[in-house]
């Protein structure tokens, strides 16, 4: 029990430091399967927050949302992102309008600027800054993924973190919300993916490429 | 404790060819073949004591003593750097920014003297060393500067003590970043995958290896030498720096053997990574290193910024 | 249990059609199930005219605004699917093109928007609307060809994106319902935050903030200006009855969520910040939509700017607030989800005849298609804010209010884009009717069904116009004074 306390308080403290860190080798990846392992881990890197949340406020509902971030996000979008990627068999590399190193400072920008967004609120809201500012990254690069990758696949896993930062942000302010609501957004999100990949299959099919940015037809 | 102190240079130098010999080893496991006897750098240097010391005809003074300020200049530098115990040999207010520039003073010294040496390929060498030095030395001076920031103290001692005295879980996102940034300039500074091959034949592909290409005898012993002691040092500085726990408190022998021991683990284990690193990556392409070292300046320069906000 | 049949019919319509293998037998079960829909919806309509505030279970409930949308959702739903029956024989076959897919995805569509306008709660709001933009995807990129799936993607990329902002002021206004004392497990019940609404006062800070991103995440959806680059993508390459249920009913159902919203957010710290926020994305959609308009060269593409202004329009309305602004936002809403529906079976039928959508590639259609100029006139002059169809009294509403509140600006605004929106329209169809037809079919196909859908769209415009009946403006009254 005393070590499960001191996991508890110990991930709490340093899941932070460790969803910066996927933050930075999301935007040096080079190829589509680091991201979504990348991925994973940041939804696992929750996934043991929310657990050690569970334990500390002793909320049976947390460990629901828990069990469902471990199943939905952890598990069954990143295989079936690698699904696709294996049916695709297409190039796995990841082109990007920016070189790796101009990612890497972007991306310590936003968490910079996450930092400084999160300042005015910390009295209000007498939250863990570190988090919060995790979650604001989370969703500034995802937000910086979608706009300076080309592929599809990589706009679509700049989504997911995207909407991984918004559910962190849920996470730290308000303990989760009812657990309907939390399924449905669940529901929601693997709805979306596999739309997704669908519709990547189509362009593939259609356009015979998957770079996103070719696809400038409709314009004006 | 001087005779203390002495010792540990002495072990940074003397282990350096083994280390050298490790990894290849455990490279050529990964890589499922049987690999030459981890002691086979020592045959080497040997080998080469007792050869003639060529001099190209065009060489000047440079050419003959480069090697030697090179292997002084690094030896010098492990002066500086806690292995065994807290303390170093020697060590003021702001030696971490000697280690470093006499680093550099040993690569000017070996790049003069590949440029000396006369050959195309020593030119070649030379400027690219000079890039990746150039490049490489931001993220390592604030790598440990942000590192002194959080430990409020100026020398390498003062920070491993400070580090001794934290609590090994929690971990800080200074750290973990000045980590990441002192791992990859480890990488380039020693020549290793994906900088450079340290095994390679092609001369085009070389960056460390073409300037020594001119060198024989007992002057590329020394290189070697000073080049294996050079990354037995930058293990030693991020063990020191980042995970430091097990140095021996005082002088009694059992503390001294177990730290001797727990030094020599923490060396294998970085070493292992750098084994499965290399097997695992390709070397990137010449115009890819400045890429590859930006990361590394990026990691360290919101090291730095982090000591403000992580407070 | 009356609020249960019309998210039910629509999902079991979606299983049985999906399950017909014959394109005829599909049509006829969808069919019924669309006119099973329409009595359902009739039905709850009646209901909650009676009971005033039909609450159902934890989650589901219905009040006067409810009822106002379900009419428009119902009427436009009705009218596109007897729409529909003709165009389905135009679409080509394909592996997923079939009639059974068509409307399967559409009865599944038409589920998410009923939830949508059934939840209780601001969560399940979310989560419907989400679902809208999820079910209708596939609708978008129905046709296989490269603009349907671009524009299928932009529209799933950019709206999901938009709704993710819309999660977050979500949860921030939870947040402030929780520390405003709310029972966290009720803080999403949107009659529950009517209510607690007083004593959020001291959380400004975090409604602003909550408020700013629902704006921006449900105006995505709305197709407010900074957001919108999906828009006239996805209208324009969606077949033209989905065209139609996107602009005429998805519009209206993402401002249904933005005014939920904004009652909350008025009646905790007044309506200073919401409504000016409101106008400012009002005025940049009106202009913008207006003026881009001008340079068109599709004629879907057209039709799709001009929804964006015509919400632009009611972003106005609401935003003035007073006497007449929000009644005569949501009337707009109404009277132009009807003249967009007329606009765009009209474009189905060019389609159809002329092969292409291209203005410039369209002339003569005066003489080759009387009965559809017919319709195109009508249906511009509706469109445009002529009298004496119904977007003249919703517009004219609004510039009084406009004028009553000394907001001088915003009236020559919307005065200003109004005339650009009648002069680009004006050139554009002139363009299109007269000339010689070289291009146009011999013998033209006239379905039946087809005018008589559009005379029914016709007729409801000039009804509008020229009377509003009292039983629609009683239902209008309710919906008003359930968001004051």
């Amino acid at each position: 029990m005393h070590l499960v306390h001191f996991a508890a308080t110990r991930a709490l403290a340093s899941s932070a430091v460790f969803l910066f860190i996927t933050v930075l080798l999301m935007a040096t990846a080079k190829r589509i399967s680091t991201c979504i392992v990348l991925f994973s881990a940041q939804c696992a890197i929750i996934t043991a927050e929310i657990l050690a949340m569970a334990y500390v406020h002793r909320s049976s509902e947390a460990y629901a949302v828990a069990a469902l971030v471990l199943i939905v996000k952890v598990l069954a979008i990143p295989y079936a992102l690698f699904r696709i990627v294996k049916d695709l068999q297409a190039p796995g590399d990841i082109t990007a309008s920016t070189t790796a190193a101009q990612s890497v400072f972007i991306a310590a920008g936003l968490i910079l600027l996450s930092f400084f967004a999160v300042e005015p609120y910390s009295e209000t809201l007498r939250v863990d800054t570190g988090m919060l500012a995790a979650a604001i990254a989370l969703v500034l690069s995802g937000a910086f993924l979608m706009v300076s990758r080309k592929k599809a696949l990589a706009q679509v896993i700049g989504l997911l973190v995207l909407e991984n930062g918004i559910f962190l942000a849920a996470l730290t302010t308000t303990f989760g919300m009812p657990l309907v609501v939390e399924i449905g957004i669940f529901f929601d999100l693997l709805m979306g993916v596999f739309l997704m990949g669908l519709f990547v299959f189509r362009i593939r099919d259609t356009f015979e490429h998957l770079d996103v940015s070719k696809l400038r037809r409709l314009r004006g | 404790m001087i005779w203390l102190s002495v010792g540990q240079v002495l072990l940074l130098v003397a282990i350096a060819p083994l280390v050298r010999g490790v990894i290849a080893r455990l490279k050529a496991r990964i890589q499922n073949r049987c690999g030459a006897s981890v002691w086979r750098p020592y045959a080497d240097l040997v080998k080469l004591f007792r050869k003639e010391d060529l001099v190209p005809p065009s060489a000047s003074i440079v050419f003959r003593f480069a090697p030697m300020i090179v292997f002084a200049a690094t030896v010098t530098a492990a002066a500086f750097v806690p292995a065994l115990h807290g303390s170093a040999l020697l060590g003021a207010t702001g030696d971490f920014i000697l280690f470093v520039y006499l680093l550099a003073l040993s690569r000017f010294f070996l790049s003069l003297g590949a440029m000396d040496g006369g050959s195309s390929f020593g030119g070649m060498g030379a400027s690219r060393e000079a890039l990746v030095s150039a490049l490489a030395e931001v993220p390592l001076l604030l790598g440990l500067v942000a590192v002194a920031i959080l430990a409020r103290t100026a020398t390498l001692a003062g920070i491993v003590q400070w580090t001794v005295r934290q609590d090994f879980t929690q971990i800080s996102a200074v750290h973990a970043l000045a980590f990441a940034a002192l791992a990859l300039v480890a990488i380039a500074e020693t020549g290793r995958i994906p900088v450079d091959n340290p095994t390679t034949h092609l001369e085009l592909t070389m960056i460390h290896e073409a300037m020594v290409l001119e060198y024989s005898g007992p002057s590329l012993a020394l290189i070697e030498w000073a080049s294996a002691v050079k990354l037995s040092l930058l293990l030693a500085l991020l063990i020191g720096v980042f995970a430091p726990w097990g140095m021996a408190g005082g002088i009694s022998v059992a503390a001294l053997v177990l730290a001797t021991l727990v030094f020599l683990l923490k060396v294998f284990v970085l070493a292992l990574a750098i084994a499965v690193v290399e097997s695992s990556i390709a070397k990137l392409r010449m115009y890819l290193v400045p890429d590859f070292l930006g990361v590394a300046s990026a990691l360290a320069i919101l090291a730095v910024v982090f000591t403000a906000l992580m407070r | 249990m009356t609020l249960l049949f019309p998210l039910l019919v629509p999902l079991l319509g979606a299983a049985t059609v999906l399950v017909c293998r014959r394109p005829a037998v599909a049509v006829r079960v969808a069919l019924a199930f669309g006119a099973l829909e329409v009595l359902a919806i009739g039905n709850a309509v009646w209901r909650i005219r009676a009971a005033g505030v039909l609450p159902a279970g934890r989650y589901l409930r219905a009040d006067g605004l409810t009822s106002f949308f379900l009419i428009n959702t119902g009427l436009i739903f009705a009218l596109v699917l007897a729409y529909s029956v003709g165009y389905l024989r135009h679409i080509p076959a394909g592996r997923f093109s079939s009639p059974r897919w068509f409307y399967g995805l559409m009865f599944l569509f038409l589920f998410t928007i009923m939830a949508v306008y059934l939840s209780s709660n601001l969560g399940l709001l979310w989560i419907f609307v989400e679902a809208t933009t999820l079910a209708s995807a596939l609708l978008v990129g129905f046709y296989n060809t490269e603009g349907a799936v671009e524009a299928g993607w932009k529209y799933l990329i950019v709206c999901t994106v938009g709704i993710a902002f819309a999660l977050f002021g979500t949860i921030v206004l939870y947040l402030a319902a929780v520390r405003g004392g709310v029972d966290p497990r009720s803080a999403l019940d949107w009659a529950v935050l009517m209510s607690a609404a007083p004593n959020l006062r001291g959380a400004q800070d975090l409604l602003k903030l909550a408020f700013v991103f629902v704006a921006i995440g449900y105006g995505t959806k709305i197709g407010f200006v900074p957001m919108h680059s999906w828009l006239p993508d996805a209208h324009a390459e969606a077949p033209s009855p989905i065209s139609a249920m996107l602009s005429a009913v998805l519009l209206n159902c993402a401002l249904y969520a933005l005014l939920r919203f904004d009652a909350i957010t008025s009646r905790a710290i007044g309506s200073g910040f919401s409504h000016t926020l409101l106008l400012i994305f009002g005025a940049l959609s009106v202009v913008v939509a207006g003026f881009l308009m001008i340079v068109q060269r599709d004629l879907k593409r057209l039709l799709a700017y001009s929804s964006i202004e015509h919400m632009g329009i009611a972003a106005l309305g609401i935003g003035l607030g007073g006497a007449f602004g929000l009644y005569g936002a949501l009337l707009h809403a109404f009277n132009h989800s009807i003249a967009k529906s007329l606009l765009f079976f009209t474009a189905g039928h060019v389609r159809e005849n002329f092969g292409t959508l291209r203005m410039e590639r369209i002339r003569g259609m005066g003489r080759a298609l009387p009965w559809a100029s017919a319709a195109l006139v009508i249906g511009s002059l509706a469109i445009v804010g002529l009298p004496p169809f119904g977007l003249f009294v919703s517009e004219f509403l609004i510039l009084t209010e406009a004028f009553s509140q000394a907001r001088y600006a915003v009236a020559v605004l919307l005065l200003a884009a109004l005339s650009v929106v009648f002069g680009a329209l004006l050139y554009h169809f002139q363009r299109m009717l007269a000339g010689d037809p070289e291009s146009a079919p011999a013998s033209p196909r006239v379905p039946a069904a087809d005018f008589a859908v559009m005379g029914v769209c016709a007729a409801c415009l000039l009804v509008l116009g020229m009377r509003i009946p009292s039983a629609f403006s009683s239902v209008l009254r309710a919906a008003m004074a359930v968001l004051q």
